[in-house]
């Protein structure tokens, strides 16, 4: 059974019709790393605020379901203290994600004492703990310290150590590195992946790096405009990428890019496959909103032809 | 005879107690057409280096030459503006909002080089078409620009002087992945259409593999490691380098299980030890680490290393 | 059945959904009266009082002619807003007055906005021992009250127009330096401006074609809030009788001529351009102050 089961959600900015998420659908289990990877405007990050409730002013869920252990999400009401108790969320910037006045220790001490039901002496010898578990040396210091005292590395294993201290079913990991240095991001995921074991809960892993994806992840949803485009374990998706856009994705990377791919924004706008304005396969039938076409065990992509230019029939 | 030539450069910001030094004795040559790869973490040094090539900021000690010339003896005189120019990290804050495409790339032309009105409209097409945009773009604003076509107006502006060594200051690392690649690509046609040399700066070791011919690695304020690109890649020797090559995420699961995980984070700049920086978080430390500052030193022809462990070509031959 | 398609068939043209509809942006002009409901109340006023100072003059009647008849007249149907002491018409004098005010009032402003963004975009740009001293002085101005600074200059002059308008213009002028410096100190550490230097562009290019325009915004906002308050300035003076003199159609000679009439009864002879004043103070603080705001936010 999955713990996070992502039904058809879409997402849109109230009072226009265009929608930033559309029909997604993605499922995690416990103890697995799933990646959702795309670059700026792919909604990405849009479908984790929905996850875990903090969609921003003015941005409605347009339908679909949301279940934590066959709990139901997207019903508000129910949902919130689950959220707060079951999932976790480390964000790209750790510093401003951090409270500025407040020392790093007693901000660890707080998630004990409202998550934990620990005593303020306990929590305070517990966070302490923490922040010995996420690998700070020194961690009396480092306890003492304010953010604005601690290098991007460091504040972000103290958020990493709020976030574990609540024992989460699944923790939402929104770019955790994408500010930091390569050397630090390889502490971090070394951490993230140990505490991971230990603690045995889900990961959306969020991020536009696709071999960040290939170190972290068992399996990948590639988003584009709110779209999925493909969805695949990683070694179906690095060796036989089926979507044109996943393969432009990973030329890119590589030495050779694709000058036919046209290079503009994302259109919110457009009725079809959200890639359809820069795809250079693109014909009539992409002006359809193309479904996830599975094409072998747990790899689907929405694209109406397969890699050999091919017309997909389902 | 290069056509960059960095000799001993010191860059010390602040005064007295609170002096911290950001460049602690550079040396780097560039040759006219080449590219060379400036890679380190944040806090290396490596955006103050660019800033003192370009003349932007002003060097606290040691010599840049270029083309024969001290930098110091050039920034004044006339026609020295056109032949070093820059890219900067921020399209969207490195182009004027107020101005039109066409009027940020008409610029440099009409300062530096002056000629009658259709002469510049020419060269402005010619090199709007260079970077890919074509004479269409000249009536937008930045706003108007996605983020990969206000980098090509901005290379565009660089190029417009006919430089003979542009620095490109992390051109590539605020644009989405599949632009990046575009970016890179361009940048090696203008290169061999124009014989211009590049000076990549960058943290993103897998954009500076595909587009430079030599790489320098830094490490607070020093180059530790410098050789031809393919000769870091495959054959690092310093150990700093080696650790952030083996840093980097990879597709290949092979090249994981080889990963150094490096203990500590970089020193605070204003506080680095004496003898070598990277003495703290080094496994190959030994007494005189802590000693000694190790000098760059060839290690076989072309590949400089600045650390004691590794065998030079003098001693070793 | 499979059919190989070609590269992107040229004929390929993406369909979007339809935009916001007219419907739609209508309803989104409203809630933005909706949320702003000052910014719309400044802006109606501010209509009104323009409207009426270009178009009034030609409507009213001569507001110096005097109807000796017809003195102290209440309000009515024939005199809006009463008449004075020596029978004119307070309606005509308060809409002549509206042109003159206003026309003061925006002078100033502009001319304070020129001067303090030229000195602080010296001040800002330059930094160093330039700016050090330009923000000693502005100190030194900003250490009397704006009203008495005008009071001492305009009296230290001969008491005409322009010398009322130079000497409020001076005293707004360090609000103007200051914010254009704040803005400038933001807008030079932007690469645009290292950009603009390597373009060739002299230093004093840079600070006045690059960075000067995109300074602007705070002391534009700015300028809006300095209009009112130069209107209450210059009025202010006038009922003190320093500035602009009777018989003179202005709001603040008309408050202090009328002042006296109010223990007697007649109030309408100070508390119509009183009134006017307060629109115009108001119109302008609204406006500057929300867009103010917005430009924060």
């Amino acid at each position: 059974m999955s713990l996070l089961e992502v039904q058809g959600l879409s997402v849109g900015v109230a009072g226009s019709p265009h929608l930033l998420l559309r029909d997604v659908n993605f499922d995690v289990k416990a103890g697995e790393v799933l990646g959702i990877v795309g670059e700026s405007g792919s909604g990405k990050t849009m479908a984790a605020l929905a996850v875990i409730g903090l969609l921003p002013n003015g941005i409605e869920l347009r339908g679909g379901s949301i279940k934590l252990e066959n709990l139901e999400l997207a019903d508000a009401d129910r949902a919130s203290e689950r959220v707060t108790a079951d999932i976790s969320m480390i964000f790209q910037q750790p510093r401003s994600a951090l409270n500025p006045t407040m020392r790093a220790g007693r901000q660890v001490a707080r998630v004990l004492e409202t998550n934990q039901d620990l005593g303020k002496k306990d929590a305070k010898a517990h966070s302490i703990e923490m922040l010995r578990r996420v690998g700070i040396s020194g961690a009396d210091r480092v306890a003492r310290a304010y953010p604005h005292q601690l290098s991007g590395g460091m504040c972000q294993r103290v958020m990493i150590a709020m976030a574990m201290a609540c024992r989460p079913r699944l923790l939402i990991a929104d770019e955790p590195t994408t500010a930091l240095d390569v050397t630090i991001q390889a502490q971090i995921f070394d951490l993230i992946r140990s505490l991971v074991a230990e603690i045995g809960c889900g990961v959306l892993f969020i991020t536009h790096d696709l071999a960040a994806v290939a170190e972290m992840c068992g399996r990948v949803v590639v988003m584009y405009g709110g779209q999925i485009m493909e969805t695949a374990g990683i070694t179906d998706l690095l060796d036989d990428p089926e979507h044109p856009y996943t393969r432009y994705l990973l030329e890119a990377t590589d030495k050779e890019v694709d000058h036919r791919v046209i290079d503009v924004g994302v259109n919110f706008a457009l009725k079809g496959c959200r890639f359809s304005h820069r795809c250079p396969h693109a014909y009539h039938a992409c002006n359809e909103f193309p479904p996830l076409f599975a094409i072998g065990d747990g790899h689907a992509s929405a694209c109406f032809l397969n890699k050999e230019g091919r017309v997909v029939t389902s | 005879m290069s056509l960059l030539e960095i000799r001993g450069l010191h860059k010390v910001f602040g005064h007295g107690s609170k002096a911290v030094p950001a460049l602690r004795g550079v040396d780097l040559e560039v040759h006219r057409g080449e590219t060379v790869g400036l890679v380190g973490e944040s806090g290396c040094g490596k955006t103050t280096l660019g800033r003192i090539v370009v003349g932007l900021q002003a060097p606290t000690a040691g010599d840049v030459i270029f083309d024969g010339q001290r930098l110091e003896d050039l920034v004044g005189s006339k026609g020295f503006r056109s032949r070093i120019q820059m890219v900067f990290q921020h399209p969207d804050s490195s182009l004027n909002p107020r101005f039109r495409a066409g009027t940020t790339v008409r610029e440099p032309l009409q300062l530096m080089k002056g000629g009658s009105r259709s002469d510049i409209e020419k060269e402005v097409d010619e090199v709007l078409t260079l970077v890919g945009l074509g004479p269409a773009y000249k009536s937008r604003l930045p706003r108007e620009l996605s983020g990969g076509q206000q980098q090509r107006i901005a290379m565009a502006r660089a190029l417009m002087s006919e430089p003979e060594l542009v620095v490109l200051d992390e051109p590539t690392s605020s644009l989405d992945q599949s632009v990046r690649g575009r970016i890179i690509s361009l940048l090696r046609e203008i290169q061999s259409a124009r014989n211009v040399a590049y000076l990549f700066i960058s943290h993103d070791l897998s954009t500076v593999r595909r587009i430079a011919d030599r790489v320098a690695v830094m490490y607070l304020g020093r180059v530790v490691e410098v050789a031809e690109t393919e000769e870091v890649f495959e054959s690092p020797q310093h150990p700093y380098t080696k650790a952030l090559l083996s840093a980097v995420p990879s597709f290949d699961p092979n090249q994981r299980t080889r990963r150094i995980i490096l203990k500590g984070e970089t020193p605070n700049p204003a506080d680095v030890p004496a003898g070598c920086a990277f003495q703290d978080r080094c496994s190959l430390v030994h007494g005189r680490c802590r000693e000694e500052m190790p000098k760059l030193e060839t290690f076989t022809s072309g590949h400089d290393v600045e650390c004691f462990a590794v065998p030079t070509l003098a001693a070793s031959g | 059945m499979t059919e190989t398609v070609p590269d992107r068939s040229p004929e390929f043209v993406p369909e979007e959904f339809e935009g916001p509809d007219r419907q739609s942006r209508t309803k989104m002009s409203l809630g933005f009266v909706r949320r702003k409901p000052l910014l719309v109340v400044g802006v109606s006023l501010l209509v009104l009082l323009v409207g009426l100072a270009i178009v009034g003059p030609f409507l009213v009647g001569d507001p110096l002619s005097t109807d000796p008849a017809n003195t102290f007249q209440a309000p009515s149907a024939a005199h809006w807003f009463g008449t004075d002491r020596f029978g004119r018409d307070v309606f005509a004098r308060s809409v002549h007055a509206a042109r003159l005010d206003l026309t003061i009032g925006i002078t100033i402003s502009l001319l304070a906005l020129t001067v303090g963004s030229f000195i602080g975009v010296i001040a800002g740009y330059f930094g160093g021992s330039t700016d050090e001293v330009i923000m000693r002085l502005t100190d030194v101005v900003l250490a009397f009250p704006g009203f008495v600074l005008a009071l001492i200059i305009v009296a230290a002059l001969e008491e005409t127009m322009v010398n009322v308008i130079l000497a409020v213009s001076v005293a707004f002028v360090p609000y103007f330096i200051r914010l254009t410096r704040a803005q400038v100190l933001k807008e030079r550490e932007l690469e645009y401006v290292d950009g603009a230097r390597l373009a060739g562009n002299s230093s004093m290019r840079v600070a006045f074609r690059h960075v000067l325009p995109n300074s602007l915004g705070p002391s534009v906002v700015g300028a809006t809030l300095v209009t009112g308050y130069a209107v209450l300035t210059v009025a202010g003076l006038a009922f003190l009788s320093v500035g602009i003199q009777p018989p003179t159609p202005e709001w603040g000679v008309m408050v202090g001529e009328g002042a006296k009439d109010i223990i007697t009864g007649e109030w309408w002879t100070s508390m119509f351009p009183g009134g006017m004043i307060v629109l115009a103070v108001m119109a302008f603080h609204f406006i500057g102050d929300e867009f103010g705001g917005e430009a924060a936010s």
